[in-house]
C-alpha cells in the first residue's frame, strides 16, 4: 500500500520508492530508503503526513507519500 | 590565510557555529553567477587569522540543486584547507549522511557532533574516540550554545590544519547511476561505522501534548496564528520604551539646536537642516530600529525553539498555491506590523528564489501605519459603515495583490520543477540560545539603523527642498510648481497634485502622508515638522476640512488605494535590497508595484466617479 493509507501510530516498513531522480534524491538524503521502518505519527486529510524514522520527526507532503510504496511492519 | 569550510545539513547548528566565530566580521554575499547565498567571514585565534565559509545548507551532495553544486566544486577544488562536518548527535544515524556524501570528495575534515546537550537528556551516548579511529579524522563532541566548547573547536582547527586527515573509511561505490545502490551503500557504511559507537533504541514516538495540538489540523492553525499575533503584542511592548526615547529626540533637541544656531547667526537653511532634519531622522532610525530589533528577537525565539517548522507544516497547503513554502506565513504577518521587519525576517526562508518571492507578496501586506492612515482619512469623507467596506476592500485587494504577485514573480523565482512538496523535519524542540538570538537580532537591526540614518537624512533633505519656500506660502516651492505641472497627467490617474504629492510621500514613509496631507491642504506646519510623526502637529479637524473642500469622495478613495498598495516605503525597498542582493529584482519589483498602484487608483477614481 501507499504511505498516505498508512493510519496514526502503525509501524510501517519502506518498500519501494518511485523512480523520479530529483525526488529520490530528496527522499534518500532526508533518511527514507527501501527497508526504513518508521511510524506514522500523524495523518490527517490535506495534510503532510508527519512519520518518524531514524530519530527523526519527518512531514513529507501527500503527493510525494503517493509515491512511496510501502508494508506494515509489526505492531 | 588559512581557510575553513562548515558543511551541515539544516538544522545541524551550522550558522550558530558560523555566527559564534566571526561575529560581526562577516560578509554575505552571493556565488558568482548564482543566487545562493555566500557567508564568508574571519576569526583571529592565539594571533593567526583564519577565513571561514559557511557553505549552503542542504541535506545531501548529489548535486540536485545550485547548493549542491556550489558546495561540491567548493570542496573539489580545494578551497578550503579543512572541512568542518557537523552533525546533529541526537539524530547521528540520519545526519550523518552528509560525512557519507563528503566522503567521495577526499578532503581533509573534522567531524563535529553538535547538540551533545540534546543527545545527553535523550539519553544517547556517543563513543566518540572509538569513531575517530575507524573514520581516520577527529571527532570533537559540542555543544553550539556553549561558549566553553569554542576554544576545543579552534585550537582542534589549529592541530588540524598543521597535521590534516582525511577520512580512512569511505562508503563503497557501486555503479554510480542507480541511486537507490549509492544510498543503501552509503546508509550501511554508517551503520558499520556507528555499530557499537552509538546504542539507538527505535522506541515509540509520542507527540507531546503540545506538538499533538500545534500540529492537529484545525486547532493547530488558530494557535499559530494566535502565537503569532502574541508575538506581535510582545514585540511592540518590547519595542516600546525604545521608540519613545526616539519619540523625545525632536523634542528635545529641535529648539535648542535651532535657537542657539540662530543666535550663531547661520544660514536659515543650515538650522532647518540640524534643528529639523536631523532629530526627525534620528527619530525615525531609532524607532525603527527599535521595533526591527523587538520583532528579529522574538521571531528569532520562535525559529529557535523549533515552533516555526509546525508552522511551515501547517500553512504548507496554503501557500504551495502561491509557490511559496509553509515558512513564508511567519513574515506575511509580521507585514501587518513593519513591512522592513518582514522582510529582514525572510532570513527563514531556504532559498534565494523562496525569500525574494516571500519579500515580493510582503509587501503587499499593508502596516501599521497605513492602518492608523486609511481610518482617519476614509474618516473625512464616508460615513462609519462606507468606512469599514473601504477597510473591508483594502483587506480583500491584499490577497488578490498577493495572488496577483505570486503569479506574475513566481514563474522565474519559484520555478515549477524547483516547487517540490514539502519534505522537511520538524525539530524537536530546543532550548532557546538567547545570547545566540540577542546577538543576530542585534547585528540585524544596527545594520538597518545605519543604512536608515543615511537613506532617511537623504530623502528627508530633498523633500525639505522640495516644499522649501522663502515666503512661507506652498505655491512658491518646487512641490507645487511640479505638481501642478504634471497634474493633468496624474490627474488621469486619479489624484491631483496634492494628492499625488502624499502618494510621493507614502513611498518614502507611510508615516508621512498625513504630514504631506497636511502642508499641501492647510500649508501651516512645515511638512518636516509632520512629516515623521504621523499624528503629531495635524489637526484632523482643520485637515478634513480643508480637504474636502478641494478633492471629492472618488479622488480620497482612489487615493487610499494608492498609498495602501504603493511600494511600501525606502528603508523596506533597503532591507529587501540587502536581503536579496539583487537590485535588478529589487527594482523590478518596486516598478510592478508603482505601476499597480497608478492603475488601481485610476480604475478606482473612473468607476467611483460614477456612482459618487
Amino acid at each position: 500500500m501507499k504511505l498516505s493509507e498508512l493510519k496514526a501510530d502503525k509501524l510501517g516498513r519502506v518498500c519501494a520508492l518511485g523512480s523520479d531522480t530529483h525526488f529520490l534524491n530528496r527522499i534518500t538524503s532526508i533518511g527514507l530508503t527501501e527497508g526504513t521502518v518508521f511510524q506514522v505519527v500523524r495523518n490527517d486529510r490535506k495534510m503532510p503526513v508527519l512519520i518518524y524514522a531514524r530519530q527523526t520527526l519527518l512531514a513529507l507532503n501527500r503527493a510525494d507519500c503517493e509515491k512511496i510504496e510501502i508494508e506494515e511492519a509489526g505492531a | 590565510m588559512n581557510s575553513i569550510a562548515l558543511l551541515g545539513q539544516p538544522n545541524s547548528g551550522k550558522s550558530t557555529v558560523f555566527n559564534h566565530l566571526t561575529g560581526s566580521r562577516q560578509h554575505v554575499g552571493n556565488w558568482p553567477g548564482k543566487t545562493v547565498e555566500k557567508k564568508d567571514g574571519t576569526f583571529t585565534y592565539n594571533n593567526e587569522k583564519y577565513s571561514i565559509t559557511d557553505l549552503p545548507g542542504s541535506y545531501g551532495l548529489s548535486g540536485n540543486s545550485d547548493e549542491e553544486v556550489i558546495t561540491e566544486k567548493f570542496i573539489k577544488d580545494g578551497s578550503a584547507d579543512l572541512v568542518l562536518v557537523l552533525v546533529d548527535a541526537s539524530q547521528l544515524e540520519r545526519s550523518m549522511f552528509m560525512l557519507a556524501e563528503f566522503a567521495q570528495l577526499d578532503a581533509p575534515a573534522a567531524l563535529i557532533l553538535n547538540m551533545m546537550d540534546v543527545a545527553k537528556e535523550q539519553g544517547v551516548t556517543i563513543d566518540t574516540e572509538l569513531l575517530s579511529e575507524r573514520l581516520g579524522i577527529p571527532v570533537l563532541p559540542f555543544t553550539a550554545a556553549d561558549d566553553k566548547d569554542y576554544d576545543k573547536l579552534k585550537s582542534l582547527i589549529v592541530s588540524e590544519l598543521k597535521d590534516p586527515h582525511k577520512l580512512i573509511s569511505v562508503p563503497e561505490t557501486g555503479s554510480n547511476d542507480d541511486i537507490k545502490d549509492a544510498v543503501n551503500s552509503k546508509y550501511e557504511w554508517i551503520s558499520k561505522q556507528l555499530d557499537g559507537v552509538c546504542e539507538t533504541k527505535q522506541k515509540e514516538y509520542k507527540l507531546s501534548k503540545f506538538d499533538k495540538m500545534i500540529t492537529s489540523p484545525r486547532k493547530g492553525k488558530i494557535a499559530c496564528i494566535g502565537i503569532v499575533l502574541l508575538a506581535f503584542i510582545v514585540s511592540m511592548f518590547a519595542a516600546a520604551p525604545i521608540m519613545g526615547v526616539g519619540a523625545m529626540i525632536p523634542k528635545l533637541l529641535s529648539e535648542p539646536i535651532s535657537n542657539g544656531l540662530s543666535s550663531l547667526n547661520v544660514h536659515p537653511w543650515l538650522i532647518s537642516v540640524f534643528s529639523l532634519i536631523i532629530p526627525n531622522t534620528l527619530y525615525f532610525c531609532v524607532a525603527m530600529g527599535g521595533f526591527v530589533l523587538a520583532v528579529n528577537i522574538v521571531f528569532g525565539y520562535l525559529e529557535e525553539v523549533g515552533f516555526l517548522a509546525r508552522m511551515a507544516y501547517q500553512f504548507d497547503g496554503v501557500l504551495s498555491r502561491l509557490g511559496l513554502q509553509g515558512k513564508a506565513v511567519a513574515p506575511m504577518l509580521m507585514g501587518f506590523g513593519c513591512t522592513i521587519g518582514a522582510t529582514s525576517g525572510t532570513r527563514v526562508m531556504d532559498n534565494w528564489g523562496q525569500k525574494m518571492l516571500t519579500m515580493a507578496v510582503v509587501w503587499a501586506v499593508p502596516c501599521a501605519s497605513i492602518w492608523s492612515i486609511i481610518p482617519v482619512v476614509s474618516g473625512m469623507f464616508f460615513p462609519a459603515w462606507a468606512m469599514a467596506l473601504v477597510i473591508l476592500g483594502i483587506l480583500v485587494y491584499v490577497f488578490f495583490m498577493m495572488w496577483v504577485v505570486s503569479k506574475i514573480f513566481g514563474k522565474k523565482l519559484a520555478p515549477a520543477e524547483t516547487r517540490t512538496g514539502m519534505i522537511m523535519e520538524l525539530p524537536p524542540y530546543h532550548k532557546p540560545h538567547w545570547k545566540h538570538i540577542f546577538k543576530e537580532a542585534g547585528f540585524k537591526s544596527l545594520d538597518i539603523f545605519k543604512r536608515a540614518l543615511r537613506t532617511v537624512f537623504i530623502i528627508s533633505f530633498i523633500f525639505w527642498l522640495l516644499q522649501y519656500t522663502s515666503t512661507g506660502n506652498i505655491e512658491d516651492s518646487l512641490l507645487y510648481k511640479i505638481g501642478t505641472a504634471i497634474e493633468p497627467v496624474t490627474k488621469f490617474f486619479g489624484m491631483g497634485w496634492r494628492t499625488f504629492a502624499g502618494f510621493i510621500g507614502s513611498a518614502f514613509a507611510k508615516e508621512s502622508v498625513l504630514g504631506v496631507l497636511n502642508s499641501v491642504f492647510v500649508g501651516e506646519h512645515s511638512m518636516l515638522d509632520a512629516t515623521f510623526g504621523a499624528h503629531s502637529g495635524v489637526d484632523s479637524a482643520t485637515l478634513a476640512e480643508s480637504m474636502k473642500g478641494v478633492i471629492s469622495q472618488a479622488e480620497a478613495l482612489a487615493f487610499m488605494f494608492a498609498i495602501t498598495f504603493n511600494v511600501p516605503c525606502v528603508m523596506a525597498l533597503s532591507t529587501t535590497y540587502r536581503e536579496s542582493h539583487s537590485l535588478k529584482w529589487t527594482a523590478k519589483v518596486a516598478a510592478f508595484y508603482i505601476v499597480c498602484a497608478l492603475l488601481l487608483s485610476c480604475i478606482v477614481y473612473h468607476v467611483a466617479s460614477i456612482f459618487l
